[in-house]
């Protein structure tokens, strides 16, 4: 099966991708990660203003077979987080890079250590 | 005539389903005139209100709509769903069963010795030295029996090293649950390419902060642990106890005892083995055996003989772990269980396990899905190759049996999980194989869209979940 | 396919010779054709069992025919004395009407298992939905599982659940005086996996009181429990103070009750309680020493945290409204350690039993039923007041179902006595007694006077 694996992202091995706009960054989970998970019913996020660790455990998110952990690619502080997922679980499935974001973080590191496109496309 | 009598298969012009009680008829009594002070009683009371030959109808359709024993078999692999003798419903019954759990020893001798008999029945069935009734469940079992180990190393000085329970990956959920409730880490074991405990795994997670290794055997893909022995002395060398989880017991009944093995521990699922009706989820018992070294921590009380060897008494054993139940367990399961080994007798007990065997490998031999691992005993798992096992047990419900358990241990890609029982004939046995074999090597197509033969198709998981609705309060809107 | 072994057990002599099992269907033909099909020459050759560790006695357990069996069981429980009870402290016996029996034996629900397959378990799975839907009516709480064990290990559950949700690090429990050291025993155990412990308050006169509660609370207190009616037979008088109390603070107020008390009491919901447990088994369940049903409600905020089965409501491909086990992400069989409870075979049959009873005497039954409950207690005690030496009740309290009363001689000697007459009573300590009516026993409250005047005389 052939997954979405934007170029213009990058990756972390537990799944989550990581998009960066004008020094901030917006996370979510990748197309691998929603087909693995199958229907999501349920997504727990962090508030704004929340500090995270890189790799710091920072939401849940749970479809009816399975729940998984969410962990920040990256150290920073939470801006927003995408509120329509939490009526509307099913946009991780629909649209994981773009309707389906979960949160933006103003990070307080750089994303080298995160895995590029190709990279990610080996791991899955 | 209008057909309302919806039943499981969609042989009958039945239509639409049983309303909800609710839906009949639903009143608002007001309290009032109670005698008590307004503000310690609530201001209304709104449920349904209908009348007895009504609800002895709703009820009636409603049974109509389930899948019990006495429909089919009901193959689930580690659910050992074997008949269900009618004669112990009968006997639980009797009104000298009946006893509030306050009454003194001395007038429920009667009670305390069905439990004594009971207690000594389960210890030379599974060669333990002592064993409890309280714990209402398997889960409660093992919660029981992680109690006795904790309080068990806390009296040898090694209770806050002793951090760790190690469970095999394709061990039962509950006992990742239960070591977790008593507050142990879980170390996750796992098997090797026979399907059994890998020994080198073991022997590396295996050191002095072992609390206890818990094991199924046979485990669940229905193996014998052939290793027990050598696992034994692994766990018992480090100061560790090992720990029967008897959810599989009806594969060994006269032929092989946990205690016999090594095993300081056990659960027995009454429910299970000695055939106690699972009532569409419970009750069931899991009473718990031990060896002698642990007797002295067991659930409090413990019904043993009376000092003056004229009956019986309940007692607190020495280092009680205290209480996993209020009471004294699931009273009326226990008894039905009593009554179901005192039927068989070692005769019966052993010839279940044999035909147990017998019919698992016997369906095995019918069916032509892969089966990796073997020899298997009461239960086998098969794989669904490439077609999805969850689907596919929806398919098998199209051919009029009740699937196996599906997609578990992981170890078997797409498993289904088999266990018949030793209560179905060859003739059942060869419409199950049938059932398997028709399904076998169908499209996802048929497969996605089952089951088509009964009367409620498949059932849409995903809505139930996203936006829950768990009373009929929550349908108003 | 040779799987010979030369293996002689006890067992598979005894196989050799009876007919074993009655409740396997084998005949001996079907067993060779079934063997050959294998391609085994014997059972005992398809046991993968080492020969040091197999088995090779016998237990020392006589098979017996069905007749046989039941005489037996019959005889032994025979030696049950069958005093009429006066007995409660938590477990209460009412009358259950014949269809409860009837419909709770049929087949279909008492042989089915756990509604893995929803499709053909639709109707278990609906009445389970309607029990949970009585209790949210009864708790005015949005949740109710379909079910713990019992009222001990609901408290226990509900314990780990407050702790669970904590936002701060939290050690304690809060009980009353009044609960039962069993239910008490239980709970320690459930929270002490959680590194929590138990503590006590003191309760005036028989009810807590706000300032009791202030006293013995603190930051660490996760949960505050209590218990109406309490063992003691008392109804409590304070809980909207003692909710509002607990709702300001990051602490969970966990209420005891029953669904026949919940029939007229302030609603649980209404009072502030996050959680209601219990025994629902009051209804549907004769006196079983103690077997019960554990009610679990709780606030539609902690829906993810719930332990034990949840049936909700979906739809079927065609569109057709139906009922499922939901959320099972939070069960032991997918969530494994991190599950919300090790629970996984419950009480669903009683539950059933619970259902029908409740559906049986519909709300007006039901209140009926708990005004009962409350003028019975009250009546009795004003009679035994009269007789000399009884105080009762000794508090001046609302009650419900029970009450204490003091006696002058030893309370111990007349409960002794009255056993002989054929009254079972708690005898709590050597002055006081306590006495539980409902309309299980009501009948025999004349003879119960009687024999009280008799004793205290």
């Amino acid at each position: 099966m052939e997954f979405t694996v934007p170029d213009e992202l990058r990756y972390a091995e537990s799944h989550e991708w990581i998009e960066t706009t004008d020094g901030n960054v917006r996370v979510g989970i990748s197309d691998f990660a929603q087909d693995e998970l199958g229907d999501i019913v349920f997504v727990d996020l962090p508030s704004e203003g929340d500090e995270l660790d890189r790799g710091e455990e920072f939401g849940v998110v749970e479809s009816i077979k399975a729940v998984s952990d969410l962990y920040s690619p990256v150290a920073g502080t939470v801006t927003a987080v995408n509120e329509d997922v939490f009526d509307e679980p099913e946009l991780i499935n629909e649209s994981p890079f773009d309707d389906g974001w979960m949160m933006e973080l103003e990070p307080s590191e750089g994303t080298d250590h995160l895995l590029s496109p190709e990279e990610y496309r080996d791991q899955i | 005539m209008q057909h309302h009598t919806q039943t499981i298969w969609n042989d009958s012009e039945s239509e639409g389903n049983e309303p909800l009680l609710s839906e009949k008829r639903l009143e608002t009594v007001e309290i009032e005139d109670t005698g008590l002070p307004d503000d310690l009683t609530r201001d209304s009371l709104e449920l349904p209100e209908l009348s007895e030959p009504e609800l002895a109808r709703h009820y009636t359709r409603l049974s109509q709509m389930n899948y019990g024993i006495d429909s089919g078999p009901y193959p689930l692999g580690s659910c050992t769903m074997k008949y269900n003798p009618k004669f112990t419903e009968d006997i639980a019954a009797l009104p000298t069963a009946s006893a509030h759990p306050d009454r003194d020893a001395d007038s429920v001798q009667g009670i305390l010795e069905v439990y004594h008999e009971l207690q000594g029945y389960l210890a030379e069935i599974g060669g333990m030295d002592a064993v409890t009734l309280q714990p209402p469940a398997g889960a409660a079992g093992e919660y029981a029996g992680l109690l006795v180990t904790k309080a068990y190393h806390e009296e040898n000085g090694e209770g806050e090293q002793r951090t760790d329970v190690i469970i095999p990956a394709s061990a039962h959920g509950t006992n990742f649950a239960s070591a977790a409730l008593v507050g142990y880490n879980v170390i996750e074991l796992p098997e090797d390419d026979d399907g059994r405990v890998d020994l080198d795994a073991l022997d590396a997670a295996v050191d002095d902060s072992t609390a206890a290794l818990m094991l199924t055997n046979p485990n669940t893909l229905g193996l014998f642990e052939r290793d027990i022995e050598e696992i034994a002395s692994l766990i018992h060398d480090a100061g560790g106890l090992l720990y029967y989880d008897g959810a599989n017991l009806n594969a060994l009944l006269g032929r092989g005892r946990p205690g016999d093995m090594g095993f300081d521990i056990m659960h027995y699922n009454v429910h299970k083995t000695f055939a106690t009706p699972h009532g569409g989820g419970g009750p069931g018992a899991g009473p718990i055996g031990v060896s002698e070294e642990l007797e002295r921590f067991l659930p409090d009380p413990h019904v043993r003989e009376s000092g003056d060897g004229d009956g019986y008494e309940l007692a607190t054993p020495e280092k009680t772990v205290g209480k996993v139940h209020g009471a004294k367990g699931n009273w009326l399961v226990l008894l039905k269980a009593h009554a179901y080994i005192s039927r068989l007798g070692y005769e019966g007990l052993q010839d279940a396990s044999a035909k147990a065997v017998l019919n698992a490998n016997y369906l095995a031999s019918q069916i032509d899905l892969e089966i990796p691992f073997e020899p298997f005993h009461h239960e086998f798992v098969a794989s669904g190759g490439e077609q999805d096992a969850a689907d596919f047990a929806k398919r098998m419900l199209d051919y009029g049996v009740h699937p196996p358990t599906t997609k578990w241990p992981g170890i078997v890609s797409e498993a289904l999980m088999t266990e018949p029982t030793e209560a179905e004939s060859k003739t059942t046995l060869d419409q199950l194989a049938e059932a398997f074999n028709a399904v076998t090597g169908e499209d996802d197509d048929a497969l996605e869209q089952a089951p088509d033969q009964t009367s409620v198709k498949r059932i849409d998981q995903t809505i139930a979940a996203r936006d829950p609705i768990l009373s009929w309060h929550g349908l108003d809107d | 396919m040779s799987r010979k072994t030369t293996l002689t057990s006890r067992a598979e002599e005894i196989y050799a010779e009876s007919d074993g099992t009655p409740y396997a269907p084998h005949t001996e033909s079907q067993v060779d054709e079934m063997l050959s099909a294998i391609g085994a020459d014997s059972v005992e050759e398809l046991f993968d069992i080492p020969e040091s560790i197999r088995y090779d006695g016998e237990f020392d357990i006589e098979s017996a025919s069905e007749q046989e069996t039941r005489q037996q069981l019959t005889e032994t429980l025979s030696k049950n004395e069958t005093p009429t009870e006066f007995l409660g402290r938590g477990y209460y016996a009412h009358y259950v009407p014949s269809i409860v029996d009837h419909i709770s034996q049929r087949s279909e629900f008492i042989t089915s298992y756990t509604q893995y397959q929803p499709e053909v378990t639709q109707g278990f799975l609906q009445v389970l939905f309607e029990y949970q839907s009585l209790l949210a009516e009864l708790t005015g709480l949005e949740i109710a599982n379909c079910s713990m064990y019992d009222a001990a290990t609901a408290l226990g559950e509900a314990a780990t659940l407050a702790a669970r949700l904590r936002q701060t690090s939290g050690s304690r429990v809060l009980v009353p005086d009044y609960l039962r050291a069993e239910r008490r025993s239980v709970l320690e155990n459930y929270v002490d996996g959680a590194d929590m412990t138990v503590s006590e308050f003191a309760t005036d006169d028989g009810v807590t009181t706000v300032e009791e509660i202030e006293r013995a609370i603190d930051d660490d207190v996760v949960m505050v429990h209590l218990e109406t009616p309490t063992p003691d037979g008392i109804i409590e008088e304070n809980l909207a103070e003692i909710g509002s109390l607990l709702e300001d603070r990051d602490t969970l107020f966990c209420l005891g009750s029953d669904p026949v008390a919940l029939s007229v009491l302030q609603s649980p919901g209404e009072v502030g309680a996050d959680i209601v447990v219990g025994d629902a088994s009051v209804l549907g369940l004769p006196a079983a020493y103690g077997m019960g049903l554990g009610l679990f409600a709780c606030r539609e905020e902690f829906l993810r945290q719930v332990p034990g089965r949840l049936v909700g409501v979906s739809e079927d491909s065609d569109g057709t409204r139906s009922y499922t086990l939901t959320l099972q992400t939070r069960e032991q069989h997918i969530r494994r350690e991190r599950a919300t409870s090790n629970i996984c075979t419950n009480q669903a049959w009683v539950a059933l039993r619970t259902a029908i009873h409740a559906a049986y005497l519909g709300p007006s039954g039901l209140v009926a039923l708990a005004e009962e409950c409350h003028r019975l207690p009250e009546q009795l005690a004003t009679r035994l007041d009269e007789i000399d030496g009884v105080t009762a009740p000794i508090r001046d309290r609302h009650h419900f179902r029970e009450f204490q009363a003091r006696l002058e001689p030893d309370a111990r000697d007349v409960a002794e006595e009255l056993n002989e007459n054929g009254f079972a009573i708690h005898a709590l300590d050597a002055d006081t007694i306590q006495i539980c009516v409902t309309d299980a026993n009501a009948d025999a409250v004349d003879d119960l006077v009687r024999s009280v005047e008799e004793v205290m005389a």
